[in-house]
């Protein structure tokens, strides 16, 4: 009875509410005392009363994962589901700062893509310290506008698995948002301008400038995204190509093109990226049914000539091993030893080029997550 | 290097590589790699006793082939 949603409340995401939450956290906040005493017939009133009691913000901390108040009154929220305004109310206010993280949090959970922007991104300016407890019971400092980035960019906090909202450049180019206002954007320009100026002194220099910039950049973007356009103004503006900017975007892309044209390796070489994957496949199947035309009865698709050659030879000539001939070198020794020096000039400090596989795989998996290679 | 064997009795079965100088915490994040869970949701514990994130393997005298315990938080 406690724990059931208010039945007024709608769905949200198809389900109930306060399954946003998932089961095992769910459960450490229904047994949790904090949630029984004082969670007990909240209404949206009483609900702002304890909300301006609140500390700290966090998950779940210690040995047995105890949800911290915070958890209790998020999912207080979820299940009487209070009116938007309310939540807008919350965030606006500007003397409790926990309030503004407890309501941004919700409708970072619960409201419309184009909404959490609108709403979350003003927060960006608040620089105000937070308590935060962590994982293991200790306290840590953060701010405001920290948690507002992890809420928007990352898609877990405080042990609660955020849903998925669309990306920002996506709205933008519904059009759904505008551009991303920053409100250092003043003081960007004011640094462009300066910088502007100093180049103008350097003509010459600014050309080479460019033309080393400009391959890089068209490889580095997607022309097809329309947030090129976004993205382009944020390199300009750190490289101090504002005189550029001027100029219009179609000059820039012909005079793109005209330098891709003169440093043609840097042309294949994205011709060749991009039509890698095709390529690859073209080629195999050229070759294999080159070969087959000519000579070899075997159905084999591998691209080992060592296979193709021993299964021929032995239905032709009748002898030899089923395993792959070994080739010799000059010296007279196989193969594989002579391959065995060249791994130990190349030899990497994590591991990850153990002869071992299955190590290998290992140490590589450690290395991404920071640890170091295996001992044996 | 040791390798430890985590059961969760509900079908999952980790066997893990590891140095016997990792901590727990490590160890949460080689089988949350391997399981597809997140390591923090990981509980790993040998009857009552909860292993805690920052001891080593070597202090809690976990040996090669120990099996343990794979709960969730």
């Amino acid at each position: 009875m406690a724990n059931r949603t208010d039945p007024t409340a709608k769905n949200i995401r198809g389900t109930n509410p306060q399954n946003l939450v998932e089961k095992i956290l769910r459960t450490k906040i229904y047994q949790h005392t904090y949630w029984k005493e004082q969670c007990f017939g909240l209404t949206a009133e009483t609900l702002v009363d304890k909300a301006m009691e609140l500390d700290y913000v966090g998950g779940t901390y210690g040995g047995n994962r105890k949800p911290t108040p915070f958890m209790c009154l998020v999912m207080k929220m979820l299940q009487i589901q209070p009116e938007k305004d309310i939540v807008v109310e919350f965030i606006k206010n500007e003397d409790y700062k926990y309030v503004r993280i407890l309501g941004s949090f919700y409708l970072r959970l619960t409201g419309v893509d184009s909404d959490v922007y609108q709403y979350l991104e003003p927060l960006y300016n608040d620089y105000r310290k937070l308590r935060q407890k962590l994982g293991d019971g200790r306290f840590s400092l953060t701010h405001v506008d920290e948690v507002i980035d992890e809420l928007l960019t990352k898609d877990y906090s405080c042990d609660i698995a955020l849903p998925r909202i669309k990306k920002r450049w996506t709205l933008e180019s519904i059009g759904t948002l505008e551009p991303r206002k920053s409100a250092l954007e003043d003081d960007f320009e004011e640094e462009e301008d300066k910088e502007e100026d100093d180049q103008a002194m350097v003509e010459v220099g600014e050309k080479d400038h460019y033309r080393r910039r400009s391959p890089a950049r068209e490889r580095d973007h997607d022309r097809k995204h329309d947030s090129r356009r976004h993205r382009d103004r944020d390199n300009d503006r750190e490289c101090g190509r504002g005189s550029e900017r001027e100029r219009s975007r179609d000059r820039d892309r012909d005079r793109d093109r005209l330098y891709l044209r003169e440093d043609k390796d840097n042309g294949r070489e994205r011709a060749r990226d991009r039509d890698k994957g095709e390529d690859r496949e073209w080629d195999r199947r050229d070759r294999d049914r080159g070969r087959r035309r000519n000579r070899s009865t075997s159905r084999s698709r591998s691209r080992s000539r060592d296979r193709r050659d021993g299964r021929d030879r032995r239905k032709r000539h009748g002898r030899g091993s089923a395993s792959p001939p070994r080739r010799h070198d000059e010296d007279g020794n196989s193969r594989d030893e002579s391959r065995k020096k060249k791994p130990k000039i190349e030899k990497k400090d994590d591991g990850t080029d153990h002869p071992d596989p299955e190590i290998a795989e290992a140490n590589r998996l450690r290395a991404s997550l920071g640890l170091k290679p295996l001992r044996p | 290097m040791i390798e430890v064997v985590l059961n969760d009795r509900l079908g999952k079965k980790v066997r893990v590589k590891c140095n016997e100088d990792d901590t727990i915490g490590d160890l949460k994040k080689l089988v949350a790699a391997q399981t597809g869970t997140r390591a923090e949701k990981i509980r790993i514990q040998k009857w009552y006793k909860v292993y805690a994130d920052h001891i080593t393997l070597s202090d809690y005298e976990i040996h090669d082939g120990m099996g343990l315990e794979l709960y969730y938080n």
